[in-house]
């Protein structure tokens, strides 16, 4: 009986294992690619392990003929990132805190609306945005590339709304009796206690922002604010697609990819435990 | 005096909650109720400024043999996506909630995926598909069990649960995530007791976990849904233009087209109407569903 079920764990452990590495694949794919020659990739059947590695993609995903991967476009993506994250951040803590903790009249319906914005789709709002954008004369600069995406607070207001409800009551009103300011409150209480929150936060929204594909389309026709996601999608299809080799091309998506794995090994830990409201592992 | 908690904190409230709700309001607000607007009129690129026509936009679309289809496309590429997310997830937390030296590893290898961008999938997945006799590693792992593997991109059929293969592989990582929340609540003691009553895997599932997890599946599955929804635009626009023969344009790509192709920007703020509607009713479906079966 007992032997039997140490043999289901076994098997157990290996299906996790077997399974986790065909998920994976694409991505193992991807960075085992990038490493081959140009005659390795594409020879059948598809080998799995570089016979030699090629770093030379990686530098020409930088000169290339093609030059997949342009400098300008990764400041580009870590300016937006930066900006989108620091700034809705902010706007999201302060506005989860007067949410979860201030009584004002308008209260539900503040809650409400950010809870319905989440159901509207940017893409369905896209052409308003944009028209609100060009009329403040934003096309085609940091702020119009930025603020649109910073000001989708729905997810964030909601998210830090929650948390902060959690906060005992009591460590307000000790801190009211203390004198303290709102201010005070929010910078010496809110913040800090809202740390576990932060890391989920930031987990979430890092990688939506490095990762957003369709405000930046629209936002930054001209090749000087383009971000690294439209780089990229460029040799998805096109001629550019054609002549850049394979494995130079999979170079140029680990480069874009990596910064968001390292962002995720970080984060990881604190985020499942945010998650599953006790240290499990 | 520390002011009693009884008393309104307005003023305190409107500063703190100024600058978001300035912001928000401009950029999600206005466009939300601009939009509205904008779809009982006509705006071409062409004539200026918009003109009002009632309802014409809305008539329009009942006439555009396009529009069936996109919203045809859109249902199915967000059943045959959203469904298969979140029943594969649920299994693949149960496989991951067991612990061992190297779990944090193992877990790893099921979240990782989160970290690529739509645009960056469609990249590699383009190869993964590649079509033709010696291309696509795809098609070899197929025709190594001796079937025959069908055009991906290319085909009319298979286009679309192309797409919705690299949506549910990128839409697994957050689910299996949310459902391994869920299982890490349930009581390790409570599975064992079970266990040692006799209880085999089917009635374990049936009776503890199902239970225990059922009030994640529905954030679960709108999650993929927004996923789905989002998604769909960047993966079709660098993949499939809609084609072929419109079988993957979903109706956010047909949006997309109408406004930024087309210049039409009247009847695609009506389309947008239609998509947000389309989601209040698969939101509206799911709230049903979860009722009966409860």
């Amino acid at each position: 009986m007992i032997r039997s079920r140490r043999w289901a764990r076994r098997i157990r452990i290996l299906a996790a294992v077997v399974i986790g590495i065909v998920l994976a694949s694409p991505m193992l794919y991807m960075v085992a690619g990038s490493l081959m020659s140009g005659s390795q990739l594409s020879v059948q059947p598809p080998q799995v392990v570089p016979d030699s590695l090629h770093f030379a993609n990686y530098s020409e995903a930088f000169s290339g003929l093609t030059r997949v991967i342009q400098v300008r476009s990764f400041v580009n993506s870590v300016i937006f990132t930066v900006g989108v994250v620091g700034l809705q951040w902010l706007l999201c803590v302060s506005g989860g805190f007067v949410v979860a903790k201030m009584r004002f009249r308008a209260r539900n319906l503040v809650t409400a609306v950010f809870a319905i914005s989440l159901f509207i789709p940017i893409v369905t709002t896209l052409i308003p945005t944009f028209i609100v954008t060009f009329e403040l004369k934003m096309i085609n600069t940091y702020p119009g590339l930025i603020l649109p995406v910073a000001a989708q607070t729905g997810f964030g207001s909601l998210l830090f709304r929650q948390y902060v409800s959690q906060i005992p009551e009591e460590l307000f009103d000790a801190a009211r009796i203390d004198g303290a300011s709102w201010w005070a409150i929010f910078r010496r209480l809110v913040v800090p206690l809202a740390k576990p929150a932060t890391a989920a936060y930031l987990a979430i929204s890092v990688l939506t922002a490095w990762n957003m594909y369709l405000w930046p389309l629209v936002a930054a026709e001209g090749g000087s604010l383009q971000v690294l996601t439209q780089t990229l999608s460029v040799v998805g299809t096109t001629f550019q697609g054609e002549v850049t080799p394979q494995n130079v091309i999979f170079a140029s998506v680990v480069i874009v990819t990596l910064p968001m794995i390292a962002v995720f090994v970080a984060v990881q830990r604190s985020f499942m435990r945010g998650l599953a409201g006790s240290g499990v592992e | 005096m520390p002011a009693p908690a009884s008393r309104r904190n307005g003023l305190a409230a409107a500063t703190f909650l100024a600058p978001n709700l300035i912001l928000f309001g401009i950029f999600v607000v206005v466009p939300i109720i601009g939009g509205l607007g904008l779809s009982f009129t006509t705006w071409d690129i062409t004539n200026g400024l918009p003109k009002w026509v009632g309802l014409a936009n809305y008539r329009r679309m009942f006439n555009d043999p396009l529009v069936g289809q996109a919203v045809l496309t859109t249902l199915k590429f967000i059943v045959f996506g959203v469904v298969p997310t979140v029943v594969i997830a649920l299994g693949l937390a149960m496989l991951i909630n067991v612990r061992f030296r190297l779990v944090g590893v193992v877990r790893s290898l099921y979240l990782i995926p989160a970290a690529m961008s739509f645009a960056a999938s469609a990249v590699v997945w383009r190869y993964i598909f590649l079509d033709g006799p010696g291309y696509g590693v795809l098609d070899y792992v197929i025709s190594r069990f001796g079937i025959t593997p069908p055009n991906w991109l290319a085909s009319e059929t298979w286009a679309l649960p192309a797409l919705d293969i690299i949506t549910v592989w990128l839409s697994l990582p957050a689910a299996t995530i949310l459902f391994l929340a869920a299982l890490q609540r349930i009581p390790d003691a409570l599975i064992e007791a079970a266990t040692l009553d006799g209880a085999g895997p089917v009635r374990r599932v049936r009776y503890i976990i199902w239970p225990g997890v059922r009030y994640m599946t529905a954030l679960v599955a709108i999650v993929a849904l927004l996923s789905f929804t989002n998604g769909s635009f960047d993966l079709v626009n660098i993949l499939t233009k809609g084609d072929p023969l419109y079988a993957t344009q979903t109706l956010v790509y047909y949006i997309f087209v109408t406004s930024f192709s087309y210049g039409f920007f009247g009847y695609a703020a009506a389309l947008s109407v239609l998509q947000v509607a389309l989601i209040g009713a698969i939101l509206v479906t799911l709230r049903i569903l979860s009722r009966l079966a409860r």
